[in-house]
């Protein structure tokens, strides 16, 4: 069975503003108490609750930074929650990200290997699996050469290949993935809707709102950090668009009224 | 701790396949493959046994350079190790960033790279040592120091731990490293013997550094057929288990934090 308990959860860390301290700053800092370069607070998100199970499909939508990658990320156990507890039961498979970390110096069959291993499967299923990845991607003999040589495209093929491989019982995706040309694409999410209907839960983050209506059941709408609205997902989607139409119509209005004002 | 051991088992594929994949690149950059990587300590060897053997050793050069060639792996190991550990987070932040697996898997990889590498090097020394001596028994002394480098693995594995975390949070943390391990070179009995400090009354210096225990249980066994005393075994195994020990609380302490600084 496949569960996601969500209680409470906070993600709230601190950056300097620089990136980085040396040890010499710091010392420095220490000796004199002044502080060239500060620390911000940044509350990724705050106080989340998310109760999800068999058969949920979980949409996420909200402007951009309004730490719906974050929620995904903390689902998929990559960012710990500060505060709260985040629980996530079944087997787990994530697509975000999918075309960074690739070796570069290694070849196409071998990156499928390592991807794999890094998702947990044995060498004994690899095997069996190996080929149709290879096949999947369409990317032929180019998988004998380094990936450092592959144009962005091919990337994306290859990782959507090994990345849509798995057999999840938890699928979490970020935006749907546009993977390489037209006829790639057909496949891709042909690829994808099998992937989302064998997954026990999902949880989708897209701004295609209409996805979301038409996938989803449930809906959930953040706004930095903090769930302004949870519920079927018809219901959020409307209050949402309402919103931001009420909100393009504010901006609209003042920038008219500017200028009439100026006119006059 | 136990839950931790048992991520790091399920990835041991993922671990073993990047390990396997940065040796090829190692030696396959160049036309010399693996002897091109062991000319950095045969030169400094060569160079150390030319200008100081009669200064520095007991006059017998071919000694000198088996002793400074073993000590030149084992510090080498330790010091590549933690300062490789330096930029192992953010050589591998891609796969942080998309799968929650266990940190060690990281370090470790860099860890076992430079093991093997050493080795190598080693290998090397034991069979210099056989052929000189005209005795294959020799290479049976390769399994007298066992304990000894399974010690120095634990304590490199610490070592760069604490280096790899360190960084993400002081990033000169590699340059002062450098500037540390220069300094530990010259105070460890590498190129010189310990006999000629405990001649200036200096043998405290030695007593003290971890490094020296650590080196001491494979070189004398190696170089003399000698088997290291249970005190010396005391010694070497209290400083890995103090790097071990420090390490495996870095990583309980930070593990849930260090991705928000990465």
């Amino acid at each position: 069975m496949a569960k996601i308990d969500v209680q409470d959860a906070s993600i709230v860390f601190n950056v300097r503003q620089n990136r980085q301290v040396s040890l010499k700053e710091y010392i420095v800092k220490g000796l004199f108490r002044r502080s060239i370069n500060p620390e911000v607070t940044i509350h990724a998100l705050s106080n989340i609750n998310l109760n999800a199970k068999d058969g949920d499909r979980v949409g996420i939508i909200g402007h951009n930074g309004a730490g719906k990658t974050t929620l995904l990320k903390m689902l998929a156990g990559i960012y710990p929650p500060t505060e709260g507890t985040c629980c996530v039961e079944g087997k787990i498979c994530s697509l975000f990200d999918i075309t960074l970390g690739f070796e570069q110096d290694a070849t196409g069959w071998e990156n499928i290997a390592y991807r794999s291993y890094l998702q947990g499967v044995s060498p004994s299923v690899l095997r069996e699996k190996i080929k149709s990845i290879g096949e999947f991607s369409e990317l032929g003999e180019f998988l004998t050469l380094p990936v450092r040589n592959y144009s962005a495209g091919m990337r994306m093929r290859l990782a959507f290949s090994i990345a849509t491989a798995a057999e999840p019982e938890v699928l979490l995706i970020d935006e749907v993935l546009a993977a390489g040309d037209m006829a790639f694409q057909v496949k891709a999410r042909t690829r994808m809707r099998e992937l989302m209907s064998a997954a026990r839960l999902m949880v989708l983050v897209s701004h295609d709102l209409n996805t979301i209506r038409e996938v989803c059941n449930r809906a959930l709408w953040l706004k930095r950090g903090k769930v302004v609205r949870e519920g079927p997902s018809a219901e959020v989607v409307q209050a949402y668009m309402d919103d931001v139409a009420v909100r393009t119509k504010a901006r609209q209005s003042r920038q008219s009224g500017e200028l009439e004002n100026a006119a006059a | 701790m136990i839950h931790h051991l048992k991520a790091l088992w399920k990835f041991r594929h993922f671990l073993m396949a990047l390990v396997k994949l940065d040796l090829r690149q190692r030696y396959r950059r160049s036309v010399l493959g693996i002897g091109w990587s062991l000319l950095n300590p045969i030169a400094m060897t060569v160079v150390f046994t030319v200008v100081f053997s009669s200064l520095l050793g007991n006059g017998d050069p071919i000694t000198y350079a088996a002793s400074v060639l073993t000590g030149m792996a084992i510090w080498g190991f330790l010091r590549d190790s933690a300062l490789n550990g330096c930029r192992c987070f953010m050589a591998n932040e891609a796969y942080i960033r998309q799968s929650p697996i266990p940190y060690t898997v990281y370090t470790l990889r860099t860890v076992l790279g430079q093991a093997i590498h050493s080795m190598i090097a080693l290998a090397v020394v034991t069979v210099m040592i056989a052929i000189f001596h005209s005795n294959v028994l020799v290479l049976a002394r390769i399994f007298y120091i066992l304990p000894g480098l399974v010690l120095i693995l634990m304590a490199a594995w610490g070592a760069t731990t604490i280096a790899a975390f360190a960084t993400v949070y002081f990033h000169d943390t590699q340059h002062l490293l450098e500037v540390a391990a220069q300094i530990l070179f010259f105070l460890t009995p590498i190129m010189y013997t310990r006999k000629l400090l405990d001649d200036k009354q200096l043998g405290w210096l030695v007593d003290v550094n971890p490094i020296y225990w650590l080196l001491e249980l494979t070189r004398t066994p190696l170089l003399t057929g000698h088997v290291p005393t249970l005190q010396m075994y005391v010694a070497g195994g209290a400083v890995a288990a103090a790097l071990v020990g420090l390490a495996a609380g870095t990583v309980a302490w930070l593990q849930k934090r260090v991705i928000f600084h990465l």
